[in-house]
């Protein structure tokens, strides 16, 4: 019995090594192999100039199945044109894509290129994850057509930590049939939150809700703008508005909507499997409150068309804001800086390469890019570059950007909106709740 | 001696892989979290030493934290002993002798194996969907549908129902268990006039007893940590209401959305804790319920 049992382990160890030693085998050829061609590659780059040198870029960024399949376009007329350079596209949904950045910051594995967003530059930037752009702008990034204002929206402290993708302003997307059903053969030239009201009962009257509500996070620093106030205070310690009374006012509406009809419930939105099934794209709403980026996609995948009119007032004009839609960053532990920066240069200044961009990214920061597309553009897209130039004239200054633990207070601020639809908790309560939990979140 | 020696190194040789292994993603990782739990660390900066503050932000300044909590017992404690009756039913239907039983044990066990995937979890949010199958069934039987995703108590039940579906690994358990079984003592039943009840509650429950600890203690610690059906059916959000945060989903947030890493380690070590506490708890009332042939009955 033993006997048996020892030559039975005498031949699974033989077996073991012998796979073993095969495996071993195997990797010791195949890492050969990859020795010499990365001494072969070396000896091409170190025979030829800098610019021929093997590079290869790694580049994250978030978005839906459009934004991949064009990016990934992008990069291939990148690499057809800089034959060194292999680009390794990371790409993911918003929510995926800010879990995944986090353990591959604390690692320090960030890709070289890292889309970033207003509510997280800060928070990346003042950890030390993200290199300062500014030594290679106006050397690899060509800035000659880009506006001094469009770059600083990337400014973190004195450096420029992200270079503006493109511009958003937020606006409302209607469709102007079932508005003429309202009685609105035009838009009202300047609609205030009281004719806002109005026109959704009206809708409600009709049969339709009027939008999907105001993100709590973008339309109530839109609102608090409007009277003088920004969410976060400058210098990001802390919320930016004393009176706890505009918290109220701004969701007691928002409750209000909810509760004649005119914004659909909370458990009706969340059982929408996706942007298809939205009220809006089916001709049950009028419209919707978002960027103006977003147009584009509103139009593809609903049948009508829209137009667009700006957010209601008073104050527009200190409401509204250009927004850098998103920006490029390079991490601050890529060894690629520059062929980083090159490809970013690329990304904002190429023609050829926004062609294929059309504008997702927000309008380009480029006017020459700009004046090119204009004549390419779809009728959608010269919409959005038409508002946004409006915008342009009719918007205040950003101020600095969303600061560390935004991320936080968004899901803190959206949360509270949820709970208030859900009648859950009064407006009072949650601004309450809100400034003690902000304060707390923000003053770490 | 010289043998010997040879001998062990053969031994730490073949052992090395796994105690490598071990030691970097188990043992490491642990005592890291520890430390970790009594901490503020952003993953950026290095760690900056609190004491027991995250302990008492947790029970005393976090109701997102307790909320949790709570909707996680209410998972654990619906979900896992809902899903051992079920297997138990399963594998006494498939334990009987019938041409097709290779296929039925097959067919159950299937869920489990895709168990915990993102596909599953994909399918589920369409089987709940407003025209997803179960809502056409709840109509056809003349009820109101439900808003699955929309209702914070429907969504938990709906994560509770996909966890009741996947009992295809506690059913083989019971499957083995109820194999084990001798025949005689059902015959023997059956001579005296036992009814099925009688021979179920009798036989098979005490026969069974130890299996049933083993996959209790095993389900409550896998319910415990579920993670993935929380995050794909919410979309990572664990709404509505904070309905479906189940307790890991929570602590992935802080760690890896909020960059609290201190605050996430330290809700892990609360929850090894809690598991503790479940796992002693049922042990120490098996002795009143399980049985054990070899101590003679006690």
């Amino acid at each position: 019995m033993k006997k048996s049992l020892l030559v039975l382990l005498g031949m699974m160890m033989i077996l073991w090594l012998a796979a073993c030693s095969g495996d071993g085998g195997n990797e010791e050829t195949s890492g050969d192999d990859n020795a010499s061609e990365e001494t072969a590659d070396n000896g091409d780059s170190e025979g030829a100039e800098s610019g021929d040198e093997e590079v290869t870029l790694r580049i994250a960024w978030w978005g839906s199945q459009p934004r991949h399949d064009y990016t990934l376009e992008v990069i291939k007329l990148y690499e057809e044109q800089h034959p060194n350079v292999t680009i390794e596209p990371e790409y993911a949904s918003w929510d995926d894509y800010w879990q995944k950045l986090a353990p591959q910051a604390a690692a320090n594995e960030l890709p070289d290129i890292v889309q970033m967003d207003l509510s997280y530059l800060s928070q990346y930037a003042e950890n030390n994850q993200l290199a300062d752009l500014s030594p290679f702008i106006g050397s690899n990034i060509d800035d000659t057509n880009i506006s001094q204002n469009a770059i600083d929206g990337g400014k973190v402290g004195d450096g420029v930590y992200g270079f503006n993708l493109g511009v958003n302003a937020l606006s409302f997307h209607y469709n102007p049939e079932i508005m003429s059903e309202l009685g609105y053969d035009e838009f009202p030239e300047e609609w205030t939150w009281e004719e806002y009201q109005e026109i959704s009962q009206k809708a409600v009257d009709a049969g339709y809700y009027f939008d999907n509500g105001l993100k709590a996070d973008v339309f109530f620093n839109y609102y608090l703008r409007q009277n003088g106030k920004r969410l976060y205070a400058e210098d990001g310690s802390g919320l930016g508005y004393e009176d706890d009374q505009l918290f109220v006012d701004f969701f007691k509406m928002v409750q209000e909507q909810v509760e004649s009809g005119a914004t659909p419930t909370p458990d009706f939105l969340a059982q929408l499997a996706g942007p298809e099934d939205d009220p809006v794209v089916k001709g049950e709403g009028v419209g919707i409150f978002q960027w103006s980026n977003q147009f584009v996609g509103l139009e593809d995948i609903s049948e009508s068309s829209f137009e667009f009119a700006p957010t209601p007032g008073p104050n527009v004009d200190q409401g509204l804001f250009l927004k850098p839609s998103m920006f490029f960053s390079v991490s601050e532990n890529s060894e690629q800086k520059e062929a980083a920066a090159d490809f970013i240069n690329f990304f904002i200044n190429d023609v050829e390469a926004n062609k294929l961009i059309l504008g997702d990214r927000g309008v380009p920061v480029s006017s020459e890019v700009k004046d090119a597309l204009l004549s390419e553009v779809s009728e959608a897209q010269a919409k959005v570059f038409e508002y946004v130039a409006w915008a342009e004239e009719n918007s205040t200054a950003m101020g600095a950007p969303d600061p560390a633990g935004a991320g936080e207070v968004i899901e803190l601020i959206d949360g509270l909106q949820e709970q208030i639809a859900y009648g859950e908790i009064s407006p009072e309560d949650a601004a309450t709740q809100f400034r003690t939990q902000a304060e707390s979140i923000l003053g770490n | 001696m010289q043998t010997n020696m040879k001998q062990n190194l053969w031994g730490y040789l073949f052992i090395g892989p796994f105690v490598i292994g071990f030691l970097a993603f188990t043992i490491i990782p642990i005592v890291a979290s520890f430390y970790f739990s009594f901490t503020s660390y952003d993953l950026f900066n290095s760690p900056r030493w609190v004491g027991l503050q995250n302990f008492k932000e947790m029970f005393t300044a976090d109701p997102r934290y307790l909320h949790s909590l709570k909707i996680t017992f209410i998972y654990v404690f619906a979900g896992v002993p809902l899903r051992l009756l079920f297997a138990l039913i399963v594998a006494m239907l498939l334990n009987t002798a019938s041409r097709a039983v290779g296929l039925y044990r097959t067919l159950y066990y299937l869920p489990s194996l895709i168990g915990g995937s993102v596909a599953v979890a994909i399918m589920w949010r369409n089987i709940f969907g407003d025209d997803g199958v179960v809502n056409i069934a709840l109509m056809s039987m003349g009820i109101d549908p439900v808003r699955w995703f929309g209702d914070p108590t429907a969504a938990l039940w709906m994560l509770i129902f996909l966890s009741i579906w996947q009992f295809g690994s506690s059913m083989l358990i019971f499957l083995a268990g109820l194999k084990s079984i001798p025949q005689s003592y059902y015959e023997a039943a059956s001579v005296d006039g036992a009814s099925f009840f009688q021979k179920f509650f009798s036989i098979t429950i005490p026969m069974l007893s130890p299996v049933i600890l083993f996959n209790a203690v095993m389900q409550t610690i896998g319910a415990f940590m579920t993670f993935v059906p929380a995050f794909i059916i919410s979309k990572g959000t664990g709404g509505p209401l904070d309905g479906t945060l189940l307790y890991s989903l929570y602590l992935f947030k802080q760690g890896f959305e909020f960059f609290h890493m201190g605050y996430a380690s330290a809700m892990a070590w609360v929850m090894l804790l809690i598991i503790a506490i479940l796992t002693s708890i049922i042990f120490m009332t098996s002795r009143f319920w399980v049985h054990y042939e070899s101590e003679g009955g006690k």
